[in-house]
């Protein structure tokens, strides 16, 4: 035994000794992750690297954030695709009045819209709006499951981003930059606060709606972090991890007696060549068998119970946003740190029925709401609530105008992508419960009071989690890189 | 204690004793006889400090108090007060030494933190007295020749060994005993050809005990087929190829000729200068050949968007803003796109001599468009070839003057070949009733109109238009400085099947620059009946009063239209009357021009050779020139770091201020010095130098002392020991397992992958797995796509390759151990080896499992591992005597031997012996 205790050990240390070296090689990262681990001193007074020498942590082991945190954990559910807004949160009486009407010249000179050309007609909202729970807070009658937590959540309704395109703007919501390369926002948390659960990944992803998002992968990426930190895909169909399954033919007991037979060998190898990497690499094939276990088993939701799946609207076995949303608890219990979550197929252009606001948007706000209601009432029924921060968005807003894609009539109602104003909502972690922040003018299009830029939202969840988005930094290519580039402010209103 | 570590104590005593008495002697040096005034080292003693006290606010980025320590000149100039910082040999009147030594915390500098230590003002304070002389960082110092150090030990195998040797000494380490002979064989057959030997080679090896046995091995090593396969699969990194485009659609992308041409430049040797040039600018050399128009592709593997609704010239930037940042990091090792914001943070580079770099990229034709343009078109077809030949010869005889003849032939190639210089409609202007579908494709209503601007039309005859038309209706006419201005040509859309397709049209001849407007005519209640992909002015073919001429017409432009071809991006640049301006982007924002610049090197680095031409050629060959400090050094270290797994300097991304410095300085300009002018830059034999010391033939054994006193092994007292690469760790499962085809070049292959990894949106691209032989083929032809990379790959670190990325970080994680373990591709080949026992291991167990080890891990097998794997195989075939429906499902067929041996053979393809490179 005492063999895998050093095999441990030493893995930690040869991971972190690499992790050290990029991050001590520079003056600013140095500093930012002295903070950290005590960034010392195998440097001359250069600052560069002279030897590597082990340090004490495992880079998935938990570390300390730079202040006490309010969050353990996010859940981040991000609508890939976009909801629009107007038939959701941003409640636009005026906008009905002006609906069929052309849309004023002044909105749409020096404004490039994905799809929208010459002169669209004004679309008024297509839902009803009322003020639910105790706050009294204004929702359309699309999310009546939602109506019932609304009193947890801070809605913010002045979200802007930069960019009106899917990929790009998915891109920039969850690495900070529009452009691929960069690390995604779990990526950027596990590799500043670590794992909670040696059995699972620190950073979990789970895609429901059939496809994946625009960006692709990207979105879950590590960027130029180790690899290490980048999302693992958790899938409903084949293996949920890939090929943590045993091949057929081989049960566990025999993948046991073969990893005894490996070890037996990696140990005299180690004897002989005295490679720590040797025993890193016998602890890490440890953490695969009991991954083999972990991943299945939490995957596995129908030993859940009827009222459980009665809540969430699930079905075992199904690939469905409802199985996501109770997965996201079954994994926040097990302190896994980052769970996103994305569903596809919120692009309503108004060009097919599927993309229709009065058609496919209400099937998808149908499909969505329930679990999500029954999500925030489940973590708070067991306490999860209040050290998890649940995140609902897309990347972008809709156009109060009816889309005219190429100057011609479309054959349902939809609206076009709209980068300047659109809503998010938080709820746990140390949020506010049952407010709204942040307003748009009369017809939703431009916010004109406490506009929150995608890189405050960043700032926001990063401070919840104890940590400074202007301290967590990565060295490379020459420069500290950060999840918010070189902006973002905590929107300090809606914390608790 | 050890004898050794005595001795070690006893030195450090003396070292110690050492520093006293220097440090009493305030920097007097015993110099021939006399003791003289220590001369202060700017290099050693006051960059240190300044890079690490005073260049955050005082460097390329802040300018605090517009103070900057980058560039001496400035250093020198008065700030913002007026005040000198430096002035050089007077300390009275040099601002920055009265600052650093200021009572008050809020005057002293640094602002923040304790004091400079005494020690440092001292050093700082004799530098300036001294004249404040600046050196430049060691990477920009001009390579010298330099002898090898003379040593005494009969271990030197060649002069590398002399270099590491006497480190060892000052370290005061030994080097280790040679690696024996099985395991030396493996390490240089995986380093050179990225497989491992078999174990008839061992055999062969082994038996042979002439002096040179290990030479004809290197030699024949360098000298497979193989060697240039695993070059090309460390340069695809740096080249960021992929198969796909990048971004949301991620389509697929022609590119696979580019990764060949590699692989036969490798096995060539091409030599490093022109390997370099024909990459950078192959297209310019005179009468470029297909191959070396191939070689420009390099730089066409920058992603491209196809996104409905983006700005083509936005990505059109983000390519050439690539372009840069990769040259830099593949040749210079330099981080240049820091200065695309602002000047260099550390490193001696402006803001503006980025976008003067910069400038040598922005000429060329490509333009983020759907089609790739430009792509060099190769006819698959022989008659298609036929057809070329014979316009050509048409052309030939129909060229009334006899010098222009080939030129005129050479013309026509180029048309057909490239069809260049094209004008997409991203840069017409004034478009009216129309738009540019999908952001990229002209149309417009019946009147609408758009203008191609200021464009040449001297000698132009005709117009070649790529259009897509559903019906034959409505008109283009082609007009002169305006909608109604006079008629050049008015052309009758024809339907035509199949995408986008290329007419000519016929123009009025006219001189000069002049606006073309394109009007749109079309029935009322038509709408818009045709899409513009682009157009192109030229000369028509001659012979036109001649009877045939319709027909070679004809066949010019099948040739045009034909889809038989294979479409390689390359680079081709601009005509001169069409040429681009650069300016700087005012904060790196490309929307905010600031002043014009001409292309050009950094100042801080050697200027453009003498005859050199200002333009992407003439940049390639300064990268180079013997003069440039960089190329060489940068060449070496990542051939280096590539054997060792780590560079003689570790940040083989970085030479600049901030990476790290090379363990073996003189070695390194040693090695940069042979490659440039001994080896007359042959990778090969750079490559050979370096296997054959015996540095590298070391045992790669980590002793608990050498873990204390180098456990990064930067001092090379023992061989390399790292995990293999994530395409040598699939090669070599295939390998060992004889599943591995040798098939070379071509297309790239889609191995086995679970189901449902490529769900894309907006794409109906499938991962459709390949048939026979190609399924087995080795990683570098595996197909790559961007957004959903090959997942036992990426698990081993391979980039995705959006991006250059020279220097993998390896990890050692579970999720490797599980595809390794369970990867059906991994499983499919411990099966085979499996049966490779069976047939070819003797007929006991123990011997197969022997002879199995030997055929994964090219050594013989010793008792306790034998034992080890025996219990295992026992172990397995009780599991499939109980549970006799598992026997197939394992081994394809009702065989529990087969069945068993496959479990052992996974064991063995887990090892860390076999996953490692020792």
């Amino acid at each position: 035994m005492r063999l895998f205790e050093e095999a441990r050990q030493r893995a930690a240390e040869y991971e972190t000794r690499r992790h050290f070296l990029k991050q001590c090689t520079s003056g600013l990262g140095g500093i930012a992750l002295g903070s950290l681990f005590g960034c010392n001193p195998f440097s001359d007074s250069t600052g560069q690297v002279l030897t590597a020498a082990p340090i004490n942590r495992n880079p998935l082991a938990p570390a300390a954030p730079h202040f006490a945190p309010q969050a353990k954990r996010v859940i981040y559910l991000h609508m890939a695709g976009a909801p629009s807004q107007l038939e959701l949160f941003d409640y636009k009486p005026e906008l009905a009045k002006l609906h069929g009407l052309d849309c004023p010249q002044s909105l749409l000179e020096g404004k490039r819209f994905a799809f929208i050309q010459g002169v669209p007609k004004m679309l008024g909202p297509q839902a009803k709006f009322a003020p639910r729970g105790e706050s009294g807070t204004m929702v359309s009658d699309l999310l009546p499951y939602f109506h019932e937590v609304v009193d947890e959540a801070a809605i913010i309704k002045t979200l802007h981003t930069d960019e009106f395109n899917h990929a790009p703007a998915q891109l920039l919501v969850q690495t900070g930059s529009a452009r691929l390369g960069r690390p995604s926002m779990g990526s950027w948390v596990t590799y500043g606060l670590g794992s909670e659960n040696d059995n699972l990944p620190g950073f979990i992803v789970l895609v429901s709606g059939g496809n994946t998002p625009s960006a692709g992968k990207s979105v879950w990426g590590s960027g130029f972090l180790p690899t290490i930190y980048q999302g693992v895909q958790c899938r409903s169909e084949g293996d949920p991890v890939l090929y943590v399954s045993n091949p057929e033919g081989m049960n566990r007991d025999l993948r046991r007696k073969s990893l005894d037979a490996i070890n037996r060998i990696n140990e005299d190898e180690y004897q002989e060549m005295g490679d720590p990497e040797t025993l890193t690499r016998i602890s890490q094939y440890e953490m695969a068998f009991r991954m083999q276990i972990s991943v299945p088993e939490i995957m596995d939701i129908s030993k859940e119970p009827d009222y459980i799946h009665q809540m969430y609207g699930t079905e075992p076995g199904k690939a469905s946003f409802a199985n996501n949303c109770l997965l996201a608890r079954r994994l926040s219990e097990r302190g896994v740190r980052f769970i996103q979550l994305y569903d596809w197929g919120w692009d309503t252009h108004g060009s097919s029925k599927d993309g229709a606001i009065e058609h496919g948007f209400r099937d998808k706000c149908k499909q969505t709401d329930q679990p999500v209601a029954a999500l925030i009432k489940d973590l708070k029924q067991r306490g999860l609530l209040e050290e998890t921060l649940v995140v609902w968005g897309g990347e972008f807003g809709r156009t109060p105008m009816q889309e005219n894609r190429n100057g011609r009539e479309m054959p349902f109602m939809g609206r076009d992508h709209h980068t300047e104003a659109f809503s998010m909502w938080m709820a746990g972690g140390g949020v506010k419960g049952g407010i709204s922040y942040g307003e748009t003018d009369e017809i939703g299009y431009y916010g004109i009071k406490d506009r929150v830029h995608i890189h405050d939202l960043q700032a926001t969840i990063l401070h919840q989690m104890g940590m400074h988005h202007e301290q967590l930094t990565y060295h490379f290519q020459g420069r500290d890189f950060r999840l918010t580039d070189v902006a973002g402010k905590v929107v300090k209103d809606i914390l608790a | 204690m050890s004898g050794r570590s005595a001795l070690r104590q006893k030195t450090k005593y003396l070292i110690l004793l050492a520093v006293i008495i220097l440090l009493a002697s305030t920097y007097l040096v015993w110099d021939n006889g006399v003791f003289t005034e220590h001369k202060v080292d700017f290099n050693a003693e006051i960059r240190p400090i300044i890079n690490k006290k005073c260049i955050t606010c005082h460097g390329g980025v802040k300018r605090s108090g517009e103070f900057s320590l980058l560039f001496r000149s400035d250093a020198l100039s008065p700030n913002e007060s007026g005040k000198r910082a430096i002035v050089p040999g007077s300390v009275e009147e040099s601002e920055m030494i009265r600052r650093i030594n200021h009572h008050d915390p809020e005057e002293r500098m640094p602002p923040e933190g304790d004091p400079l230590p005494p020690e440092e003002i001292e050093l700082l304070t004799r530098w300036i007295e001294q004249g404040a002389q600046w050196e430049d960082h060691w990477a920009y110092v001009k390579l010298e020749p330099i002898d090898p150090p003379a040593v005494e030990t009969d271990w030197v195998a060649n002069d590398i060994d002399k270099f590491i040797f006497k480190q060892l000494q000052v370290g005061e380490l030994l080097p280790s005993p040679r690696a024996d002979k099985a395991t030396l064989l493996r390490r240089v057959s995986l380093d050179l050809t990225g497989l491992p030997p078999t174990p008839a080679e061992l055999d062969a090896f082994l038996a042979d005990s002439s002096a040179n046995a290990y030479e004809n091995v290197v030699d024949q090593l360098l000298a497979s087929p193989k060697y240039g396969e695993r070059w090309t699969a460390m340069w695809m990194d740096l080249a960021r190829y992929a198969d796909s485009k990048g971004y949301e659609k991620d389509g697929p992308r022609n590119m696979w000729k580019y990764r060949d041409w590699l692989i036969n430049a490798f096995n060539e040797d091409k030599p490093f200068d022109q390997f370099t040039i024909e990459q950078l600018a192959g297209d310019l050399l005179p009468n470029p050949t297909e191959e070396q128009m191939i070689a420009t592709a390099f730089h066409r593997n920058t992603m491209n968007n196809d996104e409905g609704g983006t700005d083509d010239e936005e990505f059109r930037v983000a390519s050439v803003i690539d372009r840069t940042n990769t040259t830099w990091d593949v040749w210079q090792a330099t981080t240049m796109s820091c200065v695309q914001c602002h000047s260099h943070p550390y490193d001696p580079i402006r803001h503006e001599e980025y976008y003067q770099f910069y400038a040598f990229l922005n000429n060329s034709s490509d333009a983020d468009v759907p089609s790739e343009a430009p792509n060099l078109r190769q006819f698959k077809k022989e008659e298609d070839r036929k057809k070329l030949e014979e316009v050509k010869n048409w052309v030939i005889t129909h060229t009334a003057s006899a010098d222009d003849k080939l030129e005129k032939a050479q013309e026509l190639i180029h048309m057909v070949k490239f069809t260049e210089p094209k004008v997409h409609p991203k840069h017409y202007k004034k478009v009216t009733n129309g738009a540019l579908a999908d952001g990229k494709f002209l149309e417009a209503d019946n009147g609408g109109y758009a203008m191609i601007p200021n464009y040449l039309l001297d000698g132009k005859n005709q117009i070649i238009l790529s259009y897509a038309a559903n019906k034959s209706l409505g008109s283009i006419e082609f007009r002169k400085d305006s909608p109604d201005g006079e008629l050049l040509a008015d052309w009758h859309v024809q339907k035509m099947e199949g995408g986008f397709n290329k007419t000519i049209i016929p123009i009025k001849p006219t001189t000069g620059r002049h606006d073309v407007y394109m009007v749109f005519r079309s029935p009322a209640g038509v709408g818009r009946t045709c899409k513009i992909e682009w157009v192109l002015f030229n000369k028509a073919l001659p012979g036109e009063d001649q009877v045939q001429y319709p027909e070679v017409k004809q066949k010019f432009i099948s040739l045009l239209n034909t889809r038989e071809v294979d479409e390689t991006p390359v680079m081709i640049e601009r005509p001169e009357y069409f040429s681009r301006k650069t300016h700087v982007f005012v904060r790196g924002n490309w929307l905010v021009d600031g002043e014009e610049v001409q292309p050009d090197v950094p100042q801080s680095l050697p200027a453009l050779p003498e005859g050199a031409p200002r333009n992407r050629l003439g940049m390639a060959q300064w990268m180079v020139s013997t003069e440039n400090p960089l190329t060489a050094r940068v060449a070496v270290n990542r051939f280096w770091a590539q054997l060792f797994g780590r560079g003689i300097v570790e940040t083989i991304e970085d030479f600049g201020t901030q990476g790290a410095k090379p363990t073996h300085p003189e070695l390194l300009d040693w090695l940069a010095m042979q490659l440039m002018h001994e080896y007359d830059w042959s990778i090969k034999s750079l490559l050979k130098e370096i296997v054959m010391s015996a540095t590298y033939q070391q045992s790669s054994k980590i002793t608990p002392e050498l873990q204390e006193l180098d456990p990064a092994n930067q001092w090379l007292a023992r061989g390399p020991r790292v995990r293999l690469s994530a395409e040598q760790n699939r090669d070599q499962a295939l390998a060992v397992s004889g599943l591995l085809s040798d098939k070379m070049h071509g297309p790239s292959v889609m191995p086995p992958q679970p189901e449902g990894l490529w769900q894309v949106v907006y794409s109906g691209m499938e991962w459709e797995t390949s048939e026979g032989e190609d399924k087995h083929r080795r990683g570098l032809y595996t197909y790559w796509r961007r957004t959903s990379p090959y997942p036992s790959m990426i698990a081993f670190d391979s980039p995705s390759r959006e991006f250059c990325v020279t220097r993998r970080i390896p990890t050692n994680t579970p999720l490797q151990a599980l595809v390794s373990l369970n990867d059906p591709v991994f499983m499919e080949a411990a099966r085979s080896l499996a049966q490779r026992m069976i047939n070819e291991g003797g007929d006991t167990t123990e011997e197969r499992i022997a002879s199995g080890y030997k055929m994964a891990m090219v050594k013989p097998i010793d008792a306790k591992k034998k034992e080890a794997l025996l219990t295992l195989y026992q172990e397995a075939i009780q599991y499939y005597q109980e549970n006799p429906e598992e026997t197939a499902k394992m081994a394809g067929e009702d065989n529990q031997q087969l069945a068993a041996l496959a479990i052992v053979a996974n064991a063995m393809m887990n090892l860390d012996e076999f996953v490692t490179k020792g």
